[in-house]
Order: structure tokens, then C-alpha cells, then sequence
């Protein structure tokens, strides 16, 4: 079978995840937090998608459902075609040499006993890759060498590198078996200033001469700015805002979106409030329930309607633009989308844990 | 007490550690000041000394430090030769320390009130009445909506946020002369970090009080430093003033790399080409260069660089630790072509 070279390399739709609090019981109902809600984006051939949020936004626990570490609740993810959601086992294993992550700490993420030369070669044994000893040994060396590392590397343990080196080993391992598509989780958050200029410029490198695709994860909105072809911008488990990063950012719809690239030091506080957690969770987890607008609390632009209805998603059309926000209402080029797959009332049980 | 000397002056501070390597030095030769209702900020990457550089301030070494050599003037009276009670005084009422987790720096089992009350009565002899007001009217101040529900609240009730809006409202308790902040931002989502540093500034302006902001983030220094010092491997190499340090650019190559290394504020993407990374790395305390430590890693090096120690060139208000300083104005600060 051929895939469509046009189609996306992966695509998810209306992706859900929920997770179950502790607590609930013999007579209370189990209450389950929803880290991901109904979110659906493409990553096309060559390009790098950058997944924007803050900690509770659910980016990780998208990264994690596209590697399949974690199965997803509802939804779906297609890989160039092939619908991995309900994939296992062999059938799963075989696909994955074409899709692979690098982690962001890259500390707890190698093994520490193990030398690099181990570390490098083993997703090549595992997926068969290379004839013999010496043909994989040779395809180490130039794997290291193509991170910025040296053969010389070999036999040495990650404690002998810095952050970066270590963060160099494992994006040898991911790109030992030639993926189509690397996930990278806050890959430069633990890195210094200069060590993070290195690694963005390898990840950049990694696109532009092997054609790999990128989903880069990042709080750091500089870095995704420069390194992303498109953005998704994620808040509370919904995808608020996405569409090309350049027009994305330099001229936000979502006000959530604006509060992440304000640029200039405001006099009082940004946004009112804390980012809603498990332990303080929403002023009013009677608006989450009802499928109201989960950045209502800190928005200062908010609308009537915001508080008796839920968001609606407007696309702007061709321009690959959308964004979930009342305040689009209106606008000559946006248009509300398919106003069927809009959550329910009844479909939004985000709960919180007291 | 005089109010115009200066607050805190820091004089050839030099702190020697004893390692496996043999003896490294993380502060070495470090001299700066603070005036009064000044902000600066001290930055440098992982191992720099930045943070060591503060612990000094509150008399606190790691375990293994010789006993410094050098310094630490406040108000006058050397922080280095004081008694360890009198250094107990200074440390809390005058000198206050808020920490970069908040989540390991307060105790996690007794609430922000017991935590804060402690502060108050240790320190001084108010009635509880006025501890109790005290400590609701700071935690107001530091941004918390709800002072009473906070005050009750152990700290892993608490968000990050306001964990480290916690850890300020504590740091002012006994309205400090000097505020050191050793990278309160770091561990906080990006909007909350905007957030923390607006209040800082806020509270800042408003009390008069010095802050020492120790950070990584070129960013959060730019928007509350007067004056920033940088580090590289354990010596200041740059101190200017903040307006000219982020606009015409650092003078000292190290600080032209770093700013350049980060697409901050501009519209460049990876098509126009790559950034410009400081090729290398630092070079571990026990085996630097007989030269500027910068040297290997530095575009302008010569034979003068690498092997004689640079010395302090002066420029206005800034100073410069460099054989080559760069003097022309900051150009197009990402691209490398």
C-alpha cells in the first residue's frame, strides 16, 4: 500500500483522554479528570508542529498518546494511513521504528549503566536493523557523528556528559532507526542557554536534510516560535488557537494566546488568577461541568455569552487558522466549524478532586 | 545607620571548594554592590557561581568550602566577620531569601500561617493579634486573592504560583533591606512567571527595598534589573547598566553568545537559518584555562586570550573582564548565516 504523499504523515481526531482520580467509592461515582479534550491536529510531511501549553494542558499527555505510550480514551491517531488506536503488540512494534521520542530529561531517560554504543544500538537489534555486529557498530558511529557527538563517544556512560551531550545520546536513539516522525517533549527545558541553541539547531537540521517531521512540545514560546511551521496552542486539555505559527503569534485570537506572547513587562498582574490545578482547582468547577470556556476565570475579555454557553471553534477558511473563543463571533473571515463535534453539556465531566 | 552608603557592597569574594578533582573555586574574585532600592540581576548558566554568589550573602557554604576569602559589606559591617547570632539577626530581618522551588523550601507539614508566624516570633516580640494581621496584609500584598483560605492551606494545597507568592509574602515579612531572588521564576508556567516578576517589580517600587534577582533567563532579568551582572565560571565577566546591556548589547563576547543563542522577541524562523550557538562548553572549575576561561568557546580569541588572565576594562557605568570587548552596537542579535 502506498500512502498519499500529500496526506499528513500523522493526523489525531478528537482525541480524548481522561484519568481517574483517587477517591470516589462504594457510593460516591469515581470522578475522573479529562486531560484531553476532543483535540484534533494534523502533522504534515517535513514540518515541524509545535504543541504549546502550560503544565496541566495536557501537551504531555498528548505526546504520549501520538507515541502510543498511552492508549487514548476516544479519538483516534493515524499514522500515514495506518489507524494505530487499536493496534498492539507485534503489529504495533512494527510501526514504531517510524515514530520516536526524545524526552525531556535527558538524565532519567538513559540508562545509566549502559554505554552509549548499548544505548544507541539497541532500538537497531530490537527492529532487526544492520546484519551483523560490525555493520551496526559502523551505523553507531555515524549516528553519533550526526548528533555532534564523536565515535569516540562509544564507550563511554551518560554520567560522562553534560546535559546536552546526554540530550545528544537520545536523540541518537531516536533517530537510530530512521523515524519518519520524532516526538520531543520540552527536549531543551532541563539545558542551558547555549547547549539549547545546539540542540534546537539539530532538531532544525534533522527536518530540513532527512525530512523527518517534528512534534515539538514546548512551554517556551520563543523556541516554537522560530523552530515551528505550524502551532497548536492548548489550554486545560482543549485546543484553544492553531494555524501557522508566524500569524498565529503575531496576531493571537484567542486571548489566551495573547497572554502568551505578551511581550512587554505589565505594571500589574497578566492574567488574574492561577492556572487551575488539582489542588486549586477552577473558581467554578460548575462552568467546566456545563462545557464552558475553561479560560473564563483569568480571561479579561469575556462576553456574556461565555458564561451561559460553551466556546464555539471558528476557522478562518484556507488560511489553516482556528480558534475555540465566543469573541470570534462575527468576524468577517472566520467561520464557525462543524458545530456538531462541539462538546455537550453532558460529554464535559471534568471533575476536580474535592 | 546611615541611609546613602551603600546597601551592600561585595569586595574580591572568593569561595574555594574541596573536591575529588582537587580544590575548584565556584566564586572566584567577585566584587559588586547593591545600592539602596536597586534591582540587579546577576546571570550565568548552570555552574557559573550565580547561586553560590547568593547563598554567600546569607552566610550559608556547602559543605567542603574553605573559609571565604574577601568581603561581604552590609551597611557597613562585614557579613564574613560577624558572629554567627548577629549574622542570625541580619539573615531573615534584613536579608530575606526567596528560593527557586517553593515546594522544597517550605515545610510541608504545618500551614503558611504556622510558617509565617514563626517568622514573626522568632524575630520579633508583637502580640499575636498584630502577627495575625500582619501575615494576612503580606499575603495580600504578594497578589493572593483569599489570604484567610491561603493562610490555613498547607503548601501542596497550593499551586506553584502561589507557593512562590507564599515564599515572597514570607520573604517580606519583617520588610527586609534586601530581597535576593535566586530564580524564583524558573520553576512556574510562563504567564504565572509574568506574573511573579510584575510583582516583584510592584513590591519593589513601592517599599523601597533592594532585590538581588539571580537568574538563567535573559528575559525575566531584562524586566525587573537595573544593573545586571554576568557570570561565567565562577567570576562576574560583565556588569552594565540593564537599558544598555539589552539594547546596544553586552560588551563581553560570553554575553553577546547567550543573547544571541535565544530567538527572544524576534520574528526569525529556523528557514533563515540557524541559531547562533555558542559552540562547546563550560570548562569544569578543576581544569580552566590559564587565559579568559571564555577563551576556548570565544570567536575573538587570540594568543593574548588564552593564555593571560584578562583584566577590568571600564566604560561608562559598565565594566567589562575581556581582552576584546565587542563595541559595536548589537546588529541583527539571532541570525547566523
Amino acid at each position: 500500500m502506498q500512502p498519499d504523499p500529500t496526506s499528513p504523515l500523522l493526523s489525531s481526531e478528537g482525541l480524548v483522554r481522561e484519568f481517574e482520580l483517587p477517591g470516589g467509592g462504594l457510593f460516591s461515582r469515581k470522578k475522573s479528570l479529562r486531560a484531553v479534550s476532543d483535540v484534533s491536529f494534523f502533522i504534515g510531511r517535513r514540518e515541524v508542529l509545535g504543541l504549546v501549553g502550560e503544565s496541566g494542558s495536557g501537551k504531555t499527555t498528548i505526546g504520549r498518546l501520538v507515541m502510543r505510550l498511552l492508549p487514548p480514551t476516544r479519538g483516534r491517531i493515524l499514522f500515514d494511513g495506518i489507524d494505530l488506536t487499536n493496534l498492539s503488540g507485534g503489529a504495533l512494534r512494527s510501526h514504531r521504528r517510524r515514530f520516536q521520542m526524545v524526552f525531556q530529561d535527558p538524565y532519567a531517560s538513559l540508562n545509566p549503566r549502559m554505554r552509549v554504543r548499548e544505548i544507541v544500538e539497541e532500538p537497531l537489534i530490537v527492529h532487526g536493523i544492520g546484519s551483523g555486529k560490525a555493520e551496526r557498530r559502523e551505523r553507531v558511529a555515524h549516528l553519533l557523528e550526526r548528533v555532534g557527538l564523536s565515535s569516540r563517544d562509544m564507550e563511554r556512560l551518560p554520567r560522562e556528559f553534560s546535559g546536552g551531550g546526554r540530550q545528544r545520546i537520545g536523540i541518537a536513539r531516536a533517530i537510530a532507526c530512521g523515524p519518519d516522525l520524532l516526538v520531543a517533549d520540552e527536549p531543551i527545558a532541563s539545558l542551558d542557554l547555549s547547549m539549547g541553541a545546539q540542540i534546537i539547531n539539530l532538531f532544525s537540521s534533522l527536518v530540513e536534510s532527512e525530512g523527518m517531521s517534528l512534534l515539538f512540545i514546548s512551554h517556551d514560546i520563543p523556541v516554537v516560535r522560530y523552530l515551528s511551521d505550524r502551532v497548536v496552542v492548548l489550554y486545560r486539555g482543549s485546543v484553544v488557537e492553531s494555524g501557522p505559527t508566524g500569524q498565529v503569534f503575531a496576531s493571537p485570537r484567542h486571548p489566551y494566546t495573547r497572554l502568551l506572547t505578551e511581550g512587554s513587562l505589565p505594571s500589574e498582574p497578566v492574567a488574574s488568577g492561577e492556572i487551575p490545578s488539582r489542588h486549586s482547582p477552577p473558581d467554578s468547577v460548575g462552568s467546566q461541568e456545563a462545557g464552558l470556556c475553561a479560560f473564563l476565570p483569568r480571561c479579561g475579555d469575556s462576553l456574556p455569552e461565555c458564561r451561559t454557553s460553551p466556546p464555539i471553534r471558528y476557522s478562518d477558511g484556507k488560511g489553516g487558522r482556528e480558534a475555540l473563543c465566543h469573541l470570534l463571533r462575527g468576524e468577517s473571515d472566520w467561520l464557525p466549524l462543524h458545530p456538531s463535534s462541539q462538546g455537550s453539556p453532558s460529554d464535559v465531566p471534568i471533575a476536580a478532586s474535592r | 545607620m546611615g541611609g546613602e552608603e551603600t546597601l551592600l557592597r561585595v569586595e574580591d569574594l572568593t569561595v574555594a571548594l574541596e573536591t575529588r578533582e582537587g580544590t575548584i573555586e565556584p566564586v572566584k574574585e567577585v566584587s559588586f554592590s547593591v545600592e539602596r532600592g536597586e534591582a540587579v540581576g546577576l546571570v550565568g548558566e548552570s555552574g557559573s557561581g550565580k547561586t553560590l554568589t547568593g547563598l554567600s550573602l546569607l552566610g550559608l557554604f556547602p559543605p567542603g568550602a574553605k573559609p571565604p576569602e574577601g568581603r561581604i559589606l552590609f551597611e557597613g559591617s562585614d557579613l564574613l566577620s560577624l558572629s554567627p547570632s548577629r549574622l542570625r539577626e541580619i539573615r531573615g530581618q534584613k536579608i530575606s531569601m526567596v528560593f527557586q522551588e517553593p515546594q522544597s523550601a517550605l515545610n510541608p507539614v504545618l500551614t503558611v500561617f504556622t510558617q509565617m508566624e514563626e517568622i514573626y516570633k522568632s524575630h520579633t516580640s508583637l502580640p499575636s493579634s498584630d502577627v495575625r494581621e500582619r501575615i494576612l496584609g503580606r499575603l495580600r500584598e504578594a497578589g493572593l486573592p483569599d489570604p484567610l483560605t491561603v493562610s490555613r492551606s498547607y503548601p501542596h494545597q497550593l499551586s506553584g504560583g502561589m507557593r512562590q507568592r507564599v515564599m515572597i509574602a514570607m520573604a517580606l515579612a519583617l520588610d527586609p533591606l534586601l530581597v535576593i531572588a535566586d530564580e524564583p521564576t524558573t520553576a512556574l508556567d510562563p504567564t504565572v512567571a509574568l506574573q511573579i516578576l510584575a510583582l516583584l517589580s510592584r513590591i519593589r517600587k513601592s517599599s523601597g527595598q533592594s532585590l538581588l534577582f539571580i537568574s538563567h533567563d535573559l528575559s525575566h532579568v531584562r524586566r525587573v534589573s537595573d544593573r545586571v551582572l554576568l557570570m561565567y565560571a565562577g567570576r562576574i565577566v560583565e556588569e552594565a547598566n540593564s537599558a544598555i546591556f539589552f539594547s546596544a548589547g553586552p560588551r563581553h563576547p560570553y554575553g553577546r553568545a547567550l543573547l544571541a543563542s535565544r530567538p527572544e522577541g524576534a520574528t526569525l524562523t529556523r528557514k533563515d537559518g540557524p541559531l547562533s550557538a555558542i559552540g562547546g562548553q563550560v570548562p569544569p572549575l578543576w581544569d580552566l584555562p590559564p587565559g579568559c576561561a571564555f577563551a576556548p568557546r570565544c570567536e575573538r580569541a587570540d594568543d593574548l586570550c588564552r593564555f593571560t588572565r584578562p583584566s577590568w576594562q571600564t566604560k561608562g557605568e559598565g565594566r567589562v573582564f575581556c581582552h576584546h570587548p565587542v563595541d559595536t552596537p548589537m546588529g541583527a542579535p539571532v541570525h547566523a548565516a
